[in-house]
């Protein structure tokens, strides 16, 4: 008995960083959210602002602009979410492709390239993107000289299509990243469902659709619904270098919504505010979600 | 068994010093923001003070450099450097008082360090601030009253009035004195002694001249001379496009302006003045909003408009950095040019001579704006910090009362003699080396040698006028206005110059045409933003900037005026009639003062 007291306690050692650890990194920012309730502008500290209850909660939706500017800010969100949400097979495909290469030098030589601008941050993505399509650009003095066009195309200060282009930036920068999960769940598919089924006369795109993509399906699923909860953070980096006058209608998401009105203009209490409505909806994204997948697999993933 | 339960014991703990070493680091960032714990900061800069610099400097310090090295902290809006003051200025500032100036920038590090630091309670040993935060930093106790002892200080106290002045103006101010105004003069707060203004319209004088030097008679006629000058020299000598304008827009919304910063300033041109959402009208006295048809912001953004459908405006303007623009203007691909000091990217001593460089050109019905000599200073405040100590406290005085001396402004406005300047036998100055900031020469050994503008005073701002007189030489501190400096610099351009517009210099033709707005110099303190106002005035700004850039690019009038209406409405929907109300109101004291100066 004393001796499984004992145990209870050391066990509870064990755990007790990783209680420490979320608690201080998950739980006490939330004493952050107080911002949200007061008048709060630096340099007065929090304590001598006044006390404003849920005033700025209701300020973003006290007309028909706000209204009408918040909800473009949630439609620029949902837009890149859903796209990237769309196309969330591609790295899968490319992952199981990328398998089938059977010359290990070139497959080594694509996975490295593809996966190599992960590590470049985001501005210098940018810088990347401004020297190519700027109106003295690569892609601009090609087209030039080619006589396709006479005037430069103004590549990133137009709107059009700036989603799918945000997709395409991100697809570029991540999908080697994205695909190294797949790939590892491709090499724990045993060997001799392959064999059993080559034998059978399977072909190769027999044995990728009947082998391959079933088992790493469940990957596919949980990375797709932890996505899914994630659904109103697409990060800012990308949105913020990106943006100017131009195209800043079409690409502001909530995150960057949440920055330009806190960092631009020191709306401290405001960008708060929003932020707490984020984790609120993002909270009952994820049950949702596992709600679904409690539906669709039989098994929650929290 | 036991030594895994060992392991895993020591893991263990392992695992939990790390969480809290972590939470140590973790916590101090975080503001504390319930601001009683301004003590936890105070022996940070000592913490921070690097070994490696304590080393045979220390032994050289001379007798006023009283006591081992310190290192304060200089908060400096003004900066555009972060980090220690490096090369000559360091040197000059470490022999007189053995200091080191760790300068920390908002313009660098972001505004956030703004918050982080006041929340913190300590914001600098000396601080540097745009009045209004100046204002709010005193009311919260982040200032130190220096009264008792300014008077000590016989540099400082030279300008003793325009400092009780603007103290004066302080909230609640009991005779206390916290902050001593910057680029003071003690000329008058009416009269303006420089020989160019801020803003002009700006041309490059050798294209000028092959059209005939026409007489420009508006913004239309400046289109059309502009287009001329494009069609004649398309690229520059290397091949590059050459564009009437080139903007940029990372300072839209800066400096107490809304909107673009380029086109604020064009707006001088006509004698108005953006005063925050409000535009004051050339008489002086009465206010419009920024989005009324018929005022000056809308007037500029339509010239530029009509630049960009005459092809005259760089493409890139909406999209490029600041860095990126000054090349362009380095490269001679722009070819007007507004802000006085963006001919410092072009005019060299060789352009002057061979005609090339650029040069103010007026446009018939145009009116500048300028304000008067800065006699109560410049805008931004210099205090000290309420957390130093008395030792330390002594040595910023004793710094600051050099940095206002003639020999320090020697320093911080002329450079070093002998290879900055020579003093002649009637002891006034005559300039050498001129291109030492432009190509960062070498200062001589006995101020380290290295280059002139890496070691330049980073603080970037000063407590007296570059304009002030010298009272060693009787003239100015800064070379532009020496004799020798003049002599020099009387080109042929500059004689035909004056010889087209019956003027030596555009401020002097201004004035004689009767040209120049010139707005009297006042010091009155400006009530801050509410937290409800700060987040008005950000969301008007942005949709102004981001409007005003698509108009500038705008294909057509009809679309033009359509998105300028589309803005107005977004604006009042997010608040701007109260924004309005709220500028007028606070600028309203400072045009009464100036108006009872007229």
């Amino acid at each position: 008995m004393n001796k499984k007291k004992l145990r209870g306690y050391r066990e509870f050692l064990y755990v007790l960083p990783f209680i420490i650890l979320v608690l201080i990194f998950a739980y006490y920012p939330l004493y952050g959210w107080t911002y949200a309730f007061y008048d709060y502008k630096p340099p007065k500290p929090l304590s001598e602002s006044l006390f404003v209850g849920f005033k700025w909660f209701h300020y973003m939706v006290d007309n028909e602009i706000k209204r009408k500017q918040l909800f473009q800010v949630l439609l620029n969100t949902f837009a890149v979410s859903g796209l990237s949400m769309l196309f969330s097979w591609f790295p899968m495909m490319f992952a199981v492709f990328l398998n089938e290469i059977k010359c290990e030098p070139y497959k080594k030589f694509v996975q490295t390239v593809t996966t190599l601008p992960n590590f470049i941050s985001w501005v210098l993505v940018y810088s990347i993107a401004f020297c190519v399509f700027n109106s003295t650009g690569v892609v601009n003095s090609l087209l030039t000289d080619w006589g396709v066009i006479d005037k430069p195309v103004m590549f990133l200060q137009s709107s059009k299509h700036i989603w799918f282009k945000m997709w395409l930036w991100l697809t570029w920068k991540n999908a080697g990243w994205a695909a190294i999960m797949y790939i590892a769940a491709i090499t724990g598919i045993d060997e001799e469902l392959i064999d059993a089924a080559k034998v059978d006369g399977a072909n190769r795109w027999k044995t990728i659709w009947h082998i391959t993509i079933p088992s790493i399906l469940p990957t596919y699923l949980v990375l797709l619904f932890l996505n899914m909860a994630n659904f109103l953070s697409n990060g800012m980096e990308q949105f913020f270098v990106f943006q100017n006058s131009f195209n800043k209608d079409y690409i502001q998401v909530l995150d960057l919504y949440v920055y330009n009105l806190a960092m631009g203009g020191g709306g401290y209490s405001l960008a708060t505010a929003i932020g707490v409505l984020k984790s609120l909806v993002s909270i009952v994204l994820l049950c949702v979600m596992n709600g679904i997948s409690k539906l669709t697999r039989g098994e929650g993933f929290i | 068994m036991k030594a895994k339960k060992i392991v895993s014991l020591f893991a263990a703990t392992a695992m939990v010093v790390g969480t809290l070493a972590g939470c140590g680091g973790a916590a101090s960032p975080a503001p504390a923001a319930d601001g009683t714990t301004p003590a936890a900061d105070s022996n940070k800069p000592a913490a921070e003070t690097p070994a490696a610099d304590s080393g045979s400097d220390t032994a050289t310090a001379d007798a006023a450099g009283a006591g081992d090295l310190m290192e304060i902290e200089i908060y400096d809006a003004a900066a555009n450097y972060q980090g220690l003051q490096t090369g000559w200025f360091e040197k000059v500032v470490k022999d007189r008082f053995n200091l080191d100036l760790n300068i920390i920038a908002p313009q660098v590090a972001g505004d956030a360090i703004y918050q982080t630091r006041t929340s913190s309670g300590n914001l600098g040993d000396i601080v540097l601030l745009d009045a209004v935060d100046f204002a709010d930093c005193v009311k919260a106790g982040l200032i130190k009253d220096i009264s008792a002892d300014i008077g000590n200080y016989s540099n400082l106290a030279g300008f003793m009035d325009q400092i009780k002045v603007y103290n004066s103006g302080l909230e609640g101010n009991n005779g206390e004195i916290f902050g001593i105004p910057t680029q003071m003069m003690n000329s008058s707060p009416t009269s303006y002694s420089q020989d160019v203004i801020y803003s002009s319209p700006l041309l490059r004088w050798d294209y000028y001249s092959e059209l005939g030097k026409p007489e420009i008679k508006d913004l239309d006629g400046l289109v059309d001379v502009l287009g001329q000058m494009q069609a004649a020299h398309p690229t520059n000598e290397s091949g590059d496009p050459c564009y009437a304008v080139s903007l940029w827009p990372d300072w839209d919304g800066n400096d107490n302006m809304l909107g673009i910063a380029n086109v604020v300033q064009l707006t001088t041109w006509y004698g108005e003045k953006i005063k925050d959402s409000a535009i004051l009208k050339a008489d002086g006295k009465t206010f419009t909003p920024i989005t009324d048809k018929t005022a000056t912001y809308y007037k500029m953004l339509k010239f530029l408009n009509k630049l960009y459908k005459a092809g005259l405006v760089d493409p890139d303007s909406g999209t490029q950095d600041w860095n990126a623009a000054c090349a362009k203007m380095s490269a001679g691909q722009v070819n007007m040019f507004w802000y006085s000091w963006q001919v410092g990217f072009w005019n060299s001593q060789d352009r002057l001579n061979d005609g090339t460089a650029m040069i103010f050109v007026p446009v018939g019905d145009q009116n500048y704006y300028v304000d008067a000599d800065p006699y109560y200073g410049s805008g931004r405040v210099f205090g000290v910090g309420s957390g130093v100590d008395d030792a330390k406290y002594k040595r910023i005085m004793d710094f600051l009362d050099w940095y206002a001396s003639p020999e320090g402004l020697q320093f911080e406005h002329a450079g070093i003699e002998g290879f900055n300047y020579e003093v002649g036998a009637d002891g006034k100055f005559t300039a050498i080396n001129d291109n030492a900031l432009m190509d960062n020469l070498p200062v001589p050994e006995e101020y380290g040698g290295a280059g002139y503008s890496d070691g330049n005073n980073q603080i970037n701002e000063w407590i007296v006028s570059a304009n002030s007189i010298n009272p060693n030489t009787g003239e100015t501190y800064a070379k532009d206005y020496w004799s020798s400096w003049k002599a020099a610099t009387l080109t042929q351009m500059k004689k035909d110059w004056a010889e087209r517009f019956g003027a030596a210099e555009p401020a002097e033709w201004m004035k004689k045409n009767n040209k120049l707005v010139i707005s009297p110099n006042v010091t009155v303190p400006l009530g801050s933003d509410t937290a409800d106002i700060s987040v008005i005035r950000n969301q008007c700004n942005e949709t102004l900037c981001d409007y005003s850039w698509k108009m500038i690019f705008a294909e057509d009038d009809a679309s033009f005026d359509s998105m300028w209406d589309e803005m107005s409405a977004t604006m009042d929907g997010t608040g701007f009639q109260d924004l309005y109300a709220f500028d007028c109101a606070k600028w309203q004291p400072q045009i009464d003062a100036k108006n009872a100066l007229q």
